[in-house]
């Protein structure tokens, strides 16, 4: 058990996300940052999908119950009077509080051995705050908030880190684009215009949907496209101009055209860009794509392959 | 003559026509039947929509352009066999209508409150997609003479059970969410419930009519 004496902002349970319900019109969810909860997850001893804590802008504090290994990613941690980098994997004892940092970036996440065990709804644990339900009673995390973990990891190393250092993502580096499914609709030009570096992530960005700013595009779509399924990372463009790019909690379906879409492997380097920051996209083929998506199963694989051979 | 266009590099949608057509609907149901039940290799999903197809599939394991060729093929081949079935529900929605657009909607129409109700309750709908908000029925089509583009300012908060129109289309909204429909009543059913299976009340292809109540 956890129990959170002062709940970070922005805190819910996440896993990898709910598939196959998408015809029920029941959105991704899951995390953010799915690479950072695959790694936070195998440094704690954990199967790589195992349920954690997202959080984002500020400070929270957390106490165990009994004894677990934990890790985290995306911001520093206080524990045991010791300044804590991200990336290691540490064990608590039953009455210790872990202080957790404000995120160096969007989001950060803690994974605990054994796995936020709240309940499995529609395939995950994960939390999807517009419909009230999944994660730990379908919101955000409070003060004084209990949350049970599954039976504790019996196998760990604290050399883990190390061994994995050369496996763990890239929080630099560009972010890959691929054409959307309407980018006929758009001019070549207009196309191009999406990798000139002028667009900015907006403020009104959300689990839902990142807004850029900074550019509009035209398009040569009539009115109203009948909607049609649409995916996380999809670069949409309403008729205002300026584009949406979809995130986990964005409806399943759409009817604006959609320019480009992120490529699965970079959504997480996205997803923590800041507002205001400048997303360096870069034009890939699916080729390429496909490729980068390989290449990130296979260190999701040798970091598992670390932790079940220290 | 079915295309197909990638969608990101783990999907694709098949297209197989332009305008909302209960025809095209039905062959699209139907080869969406064909893929649930026997799923070509790599396929994990399937999303009908009113135009298209959405299907998931594990780039790593199939080549989006092979895989797209054999899909429409199979589509080819299941449109022709197309015998009319399906798995189609009646659904009967007892509906209070009392919904605050429903004077403004009337007077916009230049027709009576009961006449609004009337038009609303006499066409049956059929489910063309699901969306927007998990268990969010897009029914249609409306009645023409029920058109009117959606509100100027969307609501912040739309309760859960208000029955909506919007264009050709009405639905039920699932959850409180916000909305820029507008509002001809409510509904005591539930229409998504996280631990029910199916968690929606409505499915694709389902066709559904709304009964006044008072």
């Amino acid at each position: 058990m956890i129990e959170i004496v002062k709940a970070p902002p922005f805190a819910t349970v996440q896993d990898l996300g709910r598939t196959r319900l998408r015809a029920q019109g029941v959105p991704f969810s899951g995390a953010m940052d799915l690479e950072a909860t695959v790694f936070a997850n195998l440094l704690a001893g954990n199967a790589e999908g195992a349920a954690v804590i997202e959080w984002a802008l500020g400070e929270g504090r957390i106490r165990l119950t009994d004894t677990r290994t934990f890790s985290v990613f995306g911001a520093t941690v206080e524990w045991n009077y010791s300044l804590l980098t991200p990336g290691m994997t540490l064990v608590a004892e039953a009455g210790e509080e872990i202080t957790l940092h404000v995120p160096e970036r969007r989001f950060a996440y803690i994974a605990f051995g054994g796995g936020i065990d709240v309940p499995e709804l529609l395939g995950s644990r994960s939390t999807y705050l517009p419909g009230g339900f999944g994660g730990h009673e379908g919101r955000r995390l409070k003060n004084g908030d209990r949350l049970p973990l599954g039976p504790p990891v019996t196998r760990f190393n604290t050399g883990w880190a190390d061994a994995m250092a050369e496996f763990l993502p890239r929080t630099d580096g560009p972010v890959r684009l691929v054409p959307g499914p309407q980018v006929d609709l758009f001019d070549p030009g207009e196309f191009d215009r999406l990798f000139a570096g002028k667009l900015a992530v907006g403020r009104g960005s959300d689990r839902m949907g990142y807004r850029l700013e900074g550019q509009e595009f035209s398009h040569n779509a009539p009115a109203a496209l009948p909607s049609e399924p649409v995916c996380v990372g999809a670069v949409q463009v309403p008729q205002g101009g300026a584009p949406i790019v979809l995130m986990p909690d964005g409806p399943t379906v759409g009817g604006y055209p959609k320019i480009a879409s992120i490529i699965t492997t970079d959504l997480g380097r996205f997803a923590q860009l800041q507002p205001a920051a400048r997303p360096d996209f870069e034009l890939v083929t699916f080729e390429e794509a496909i490729a980068a998506l390989r290449d990130r199963e296979a260190r999701f694989r040798e970091g598992a392959r670390v932790v079940r051979n220290p | 003559m079915i295309r197909w266009l990638p969608l990101g590099d783990s999907a694709l949608t098949l297209v197989f026509g332009d305008a909302i057509d209960p025809l095209v609907h039905g062959r699209i149901l139907a080869v969406a039947r064909r893929f649930r039940e026997q799923p070509p290799r790599g396929v994990s999903e399937v999303v009908p929509a009113y135009t298209t197809l959405g299907v998931w599939f594990n780039p790593l394991e199939r080549n989006a352009a092979d895989l797209a060729s054999e899909l429409v093929e199979i589509a080819e081949e299941a449109d022709g066999r197309a015998d009319g079935q399906t798995d189609s529900r009646e659904f009967v929605i007892p509906v209070h209508y009392d919904g605050p657009d429903l004077d403004e909607v009337a007077s916009r129409l230049g027709i009576t409150r009961d006449e609004v109700i009337r038009r609303h309750t006499a066409t049956t709908y059929r489910v063309y997609l699901l969306g927007f908000v998990p268990g969010f029925a897009f029914l249609g089509l409306l009645d023409p003479s029920l058109e009117l583009p959606r509100r100027s300012s969307p609501r912040l908060k739309v309760p859960a059970g208000s029955v909506a129109i919007a264009g050709r289309q009405t639905a039920v909204y699932p959850l409180d969410t916000p909305g820029g429909w507008h509002l001809l009543g409510r509904t005591d059913l539930t229409f998504f419930d996280p631990r029910r299976n199916p968690p929606a009340l409505l499915g694709v292809g389902d066709a559904v009519r709304f009964e006044a109540i008072s």
